[in-house]
């Protein structure tokens, strides 16, 4: 089990899944504060919720800096440390498979599209409006998007929930994966949605081994129903399925799927289905 | 989390292609985004560098020097020099490792 869903989690209530849990976390949601200090008033940005432990020592943007300074030294100082913090908790975000994501959506409000602040930075893709938005926001912050920093501007269109949920519908029909934005948990601050490389949550997965925790299934293929058709092998952005040549159908690596369920329902014949990771022996603590 | 699970891509010991973007002739990067689009491993990244008062306030990409390249992903570039090639300001130097 993820120490997520030990520490907020009730097997009585949502199968145990700490996201779908209010109950136990919505009281320290905008309560974190850096030891020693006060509130953070109205200068605070969206980000201010993050764990406090995350900000001792060096961070990613350091790690950044050294690869962009070609400091490969320091770079492999540095990666293990946050490797080794990023294993204690404190994930800036987690994948949800769009079943989960149609109910966590039921648990927030308001709701906001906005524009993505990720394929902004990496190819200038300037979101603009409704029908441009590829970024989702949640909670009360929501309602001061205008106090935010720069790299988030560009507008929020406040949906309802089933707006919100036909929007994900959608996105996901598009082939992005969703992933819900914790700012160092277990705070529930947007849903983001994901491709690689342009999208900075998993790019620091797959290329550093950091941030984005896995979710709670695993994809499996029933090869009776396989029909080799490869449309799920185009919808992978983890690398973690392909298809294979021998016999002609999907496979998957487990132990690289982040249990984003897109090839599950890219699959015109059902033939991919979820499985609660924690019932996988192998794979109870591959997060 | 076992880490063996995720296996880092990012080779350490290895030396990266050095890249330089000119910020005199490299003005709007946000708006030109030749570079951004082209690269197939995605290195270049477009940023601001803001002071505490300026992080609220919107700023028009168009004005120079609003918005800078960098070459963030360093570790990813793989000397294809396509970036090179689209520049309509020769901004852009790599040198090999």
């Amino acid at each position: 089990m993820c120490w997520l869903c030990e520490e907020y989690g009730d097997p009585e209530y949502g199968n145990g899944l700490w996201y779908l849990n209010p109950y136990n976390y919505a009281r320290n949601m905008y309560k974190l504060r850096l030891p020693g200090e006060g509130y953070a008033g109205a200068e605070a940005g969206p980000e201010t919720g993050a764990r406090p432990e995350r900000r001792e020592g060096p961070t990613q943007a350091d790690l950044t800096r050294a690869i962009e300074e070609g400091n490969g030294e320091e770079a492999a100082r540095i990666l293990p440390i946050l490797q080794e913090r990023s294993k204690k908790g404190g994930q800036p975000s987690q994948v949800v498979p769009l079943e989960d994501a149609d109910r966590v959506l039921e648990l927030c409000s308001p709701i906001g599209l906005i524009a993505c602040i990720c394929r902004k930075g990496a190819r200038a893709i300037d979101e603009r409006n409704e029908m441009e938005y590829t970024c989702m926001g949640m909670g009360v912050g929501m309602l001061k998007w205008e106090r935010w920093p720069e790299r988030y501007k560009g507008g929020v269109k406040f949906v309802n929930v089933d707006e919100a949920k036909e929007w994900n519908h959608l996105m996901d029909k598009r082939g992005f994966v969703h992933i819900l934005m914790l700012f160092g948990a277990p705070y529930i601050g947007g849903f983001c949605q994901c491709d690689y490389p342009d999208c900075g949550a998993i790019r620091s997965a797959v290329d550093f081994g950091l941030g984005t925790m896995k979710s709670h299934w695993v994809a499996q293929v029933d090869y009776d129903k396989c029909n080799g058709c490869g449309i799920c092998a185009s919808r992978c952005q983890f690398g973690a399925l392909k298809f294979e040549v021998t016999s002609q159908k999907a496979n998957i690596d487990q132990f690289k799927c982040y249990g984003c369920g897109l090839c599950q329902t890219g699959c015109p014949r059902g033939a991919i289905t979820l499985f609660d990771r924690t019932n996988i022996p192998a794979l109870t603590e591959v997060w | 989390m076992s880490p063996l699970s995720r296996m880092p891509q990012l080779v350490l010991g290895r030396k990266y292609p050095k890249i330089s973007v000119d910020l005199q002739k490299c003005t709007v990067p946000f708006l030109c985004k030749k570079c951004l689009q082209i690269c197939p491993n995605a290195v270049f990244h477009v940023t601001r560098v803001m002071s505490k008062e300026e992080r609220l306030k919107e700023m028009d990409p168009r004005i120079d020097g609003n918005y800078i390249m960098t070459a963030s992903r360093r570790d990813k570039c793989i000397l294809c020099n396509k970036c090179i090639e689209i520049c309509p300001v020769d901004a852009i130097k790599i040198e090999e490792p």
